[in-house]
């Protein structure tokens, strides 16, 4: 397979995860997201190992491991603080402090509201992505990916 | 690191994709090598000397410090 065409296999499958992702929320079935997102991951990794025209060697796996590693050590301290934030949110409720406001109106009163956590955490996961392709950009340059050089 | 390979590569009359292809790796890694940007793995690095009939510190030379 080349690698434009797992490119646009990508852009086919996060089409279908978004669909998908609507299905989800006007059904309320959070299982069909969550399964079909797990298949889609499965799919494009499937399909990266049988990209013809890429070569994977140890000076791409030293930038793919640098780059998560660096990435690793910040946001392990912001994920940690969040979470702690969330706890002392959690277990402030009975020493008097209201709860949180509910962000969406058309959730029924007897289910648990997690849509401002899911949302927080998937804006974690966003700038996370992006500090991973920070990092990947600056040790790419680093090590030389986009040098050229007169044969 | 500094490395002679660019001249072993024109004795032998070898392009940056055929070492590289030769060796497994990708052309921008022995590019990267070339330039300094990037240092093998002593693997790698044997290969290369092995490649051109030479003991690996004919190719690679890691200076005083």
């Amino acid at each position: 397979m080349k690698q434009n065409t797992f490119y646009f296999l990508m852009g086919i499958i996060g089409l279908a995860e978004v669909a998908l992702f609507w299905v989800s929320v006007v059904l309320r079935n959070p299982f069909i997201i969550v399964i079909a997102f797990i298949l889609g991951i499965l799919l494009i990794y499937g399909a990266r190992v049988r990209i013809s025209d890429r070569k994977d060697d140890e000076r791409s796996a030293l930038i793919t491991q640098k780059a998560g590693a660096r990435t690793l050590e910040v946001f392990w301290i912001l994920f940690f603080a969040i979470s702690l934030g969330s706890l002392v949110m959690g277990f402030a409720t009975p020493l008097g402090i209201p709860p949180p406001p509910k962000p969406f109106p058309r959730v029924p009163h007897d289910e648990p509201n997690l849509g401002y956590f899911g949302l927080l955490q998937m804006t974690l996961l966003c700038c996370m992505a992006f500090l991973y392709i920070a990092f990947r950009v600056y040790y790419a340059k680093k090590y030389g990916e986009w040098d050229d050089d007169e044969e | 690191m500094k490395n002679n390979i660019k001249v072993y590569r024109a004795m032998h009359n070898l392009t940056q994709e055929a070492l590289a292809h030769e060796m497994g790796v990708a052309r921008q890694t022995i590019l990267a090598i070339e330039k300094g940007k990037y240092d093998p793995s002593l693997d790698l690095a044997f290969k290369i000397a092995r490649r051109f009939g030479v003991n690996i510190d004919e190719v690679f030379d890691y200076g005083e410090n």
